[in-house]
């Protein structure tokens, strides 16, 4: 019963969204085609940032709600690209490469800072993202175009210096995404696309029997996949294990001679760029760059799908990513328009999926603390339980 | 304590390799991967009249019909292109066929073509862009 009990609870929250959307994708009314797409889409967009957040999970540091840190690094980079007109891939992997060493810098101070508040990381690093952002905006705000030469007068605000609000990112759209074009498709559309395509290199696969179109972001699937291996190869080094060994209990872990604080610092660091990396991946798929907003949401939506995806506060996979991306994602498709045809206004379906979502962290996190505590009064109740047997013995 | 040292030295040349390797990355990736824009000027200069009518094209790309006093602009990425211009006498025939292959300096971002400079084979046919 106790085993079913802990079943239930530990995937409470995927049952509950797959429940929900099991009744809101009939009510949508959307094709499977185009919500395989939407999801497709998202997946490619945002798995990249999720998988981000694993490693301190790994080192016992909880959610990294700082990765918006290295959210801001990869803008920096984007915004430096913009200016000097590098585009496509190169101007992608440019944008990764000048936001790294900002995302190492930021993810020490962010590391050190979470080593002097150990066992509350996660509100720690919620609020350094506040802070950072703050210096982020007085980069962004005053100091560019002023103390730091942009050529670009398109990305300036008319006063001379200062970003715009929003920055066109055309010259790296999609760039990843359509590196190699494939799509699945019927027999007719896939031939009009052979035909588009001509003597390039693209993917296509005929489905007799199906009516649509679902164009796959190959290349960014294959990073993707390149990450997953990295962090599965990651557990296994010497680091990994004892991030694990940090995960697990730190006092037993300082005892074994593993450098705690150290290795703690290096996990955040490696989130930190990886996050970095990943804020460029969603910005070449989204195209634009919403100078002071966009990367504010990166870790309260990535952080929501890992939990959504089943992961808690202690313990997380590349399943609860892959599942969270989805179900998270499919909530924001279809909420509002099954909302819409449901009761006439969209905006209830986009209440309630912001209700539910971020109802869904709160819950996560108290299940967490309430697990905590239950598990530490078993132990608490287990070690009277031996002393009271060995009085008993004696 | 010299093998400590030499170890330590090793771990920094080691990391200072890698920074250069990085360095080097970055610039390449700004060179190959830059835009320019690339103003057509078919207008009378000091030594040369404007073309009648010429037809240019960029990397073999899409082709521009420019006649007397007209400009366009078209966008090239990576250090070097090839511009093909056709130009046509009064009967509307092509005169002539001029070929150039350019190479842009890597801190350059855009530049301007007198088409009538080009088409004379003159040196002097890249001009700075207009502001």
């Amino acid at each position: 019963m106790r085993k079913l009990f802990d079943i239930i609870a530990g995937n409470a929250v995927p049952a509950i969204f797959i429940i929900i959307s099991a009744f809101a994708i009939p009510l949508s009314g959307y094709s499977a085609s185009y919500l395989i797409q939407e999801l497709l889409t998202r997946i490619g967009r945002n798995s990249f940032l999720i998988l981000s957040l694993l490693i301190p999970i790994m080192a016992g540091m909880g959610l990294n709600f700082g990765m918006v840190l290295g959210a801001m690094a990869g803008q920096i980079g984007l915004l430096f690209v913009s200016d000097w007109g590098v585009v496509g891939i190169p101007g992608m992997v440019l944008a990764m490469l000048l936001g790294t060493p900002i995302a190492i810098i930021l993810g020490i101070f962010c590391g050190n800072i979470l080593n002097r508040a150990k066992g509350r990381e996660m509100v720690t690093s919620y609020i350094l993202g506040f802070f950072i952002n703050g210096v982020y905006q007085l980069f962004v705000l005053y100091l560019m175009g002023w103390v730091i030469p942009v050529t670009n007068p398109s990305l300036l605000l008319s006063r001379g210096y200062g970003v715009r609000n929003a920055v066109s990112l055309l010259g790296i759209r999609g760039v990843l995404d359509n590196l190699i074009p494939t799509i699945v498709a019927g027999a007719d559309r896939a031939k009009n696309f052979i035909n588009m395509q001509g003597s390039g290199t693209f993917m296509a696969l005929q489905i007799p029997c199906f009516d649509g179109e679902v164009r796959i972001p190959l290349a960014t699937f294959l990073l993707i996949a390149l990450f997953c291996v990295f962090i599965i190869w990651f557990r296994k080094t010497k680091l990994g294990q004892d991030m694990r060994a940090i995960g697990q209990d730190q006092s037993v872990a300082d005892s074994a001679g593993i450098a705690v604080n150290r290795t703690r610092v290096i996990a955040i660091v490696i989130s930190t760029v990886l996050a970095c990396i990943g804020q460029v991946i969603y910005l070449q798929n989204m195209g634009t760059l919403n100078t002071y907003n966009s990367h504010d949401q990166t870790g309260m939506f990535s952080i929501a799908a890992l939990l959504i995806g089943g992961a808690s506060v202690s313990k997380a996979s590349i399943t609860n990513v892959f599942v969270g991306v989805i179900l998270f994602h499919l909530m924001f498709i279809v909420a509002p328009v099954a909302g819409k045809n449901l009761i006439g206004d969209a905006q209830i379906g986009e209440y309630f999926r912001v209700f539910v979502s971020y109802g869904i962290i709160a819950i996560a996190l108290v299940l967490h603390a309430w697990k905590r505590n239950r598990e530490a009064e078993a132990s608490r109740r287990s070690l009277r339980g031996n002393s009271n047997a060995n009085r008993e013995g004696e | 304590m010299f093998v400590r040292f030499v170890k330590f030295l090793i771990r920094w040349i080691e990391r200072l390799v890698l920074l250069a390797a990085l360095i080097l990355l970055g610039a390449w990736l700004f060179y190959i991967g830059r835009e320019h824009q690339i103003f057509l000027d078919n207008r009378t200069n000091e030594d040369f009249r404007a073309l009648s009518q010429v037809n240019v094209s960029i990397n073999g790309g899409e082709v521009s019909e420019l006649t007397s006093r007209e400009r366009d602009v078209k966008k090239i990425v990576g250090p070097k292109f090839t511009i093909k211009a056709e130009i046509f006498d009064e009967r509307g025939e092509i005169a002539k066929t001029v070929e150039r292959e350019i190479k842009l300096c890597p801190l350059s971002k855009d530049i301007m073509i007198n088409l009538p400079t080009l088409a004379a084979e003159s040196e002097n046919f890249i001009l700075a862009a207009p502001r």
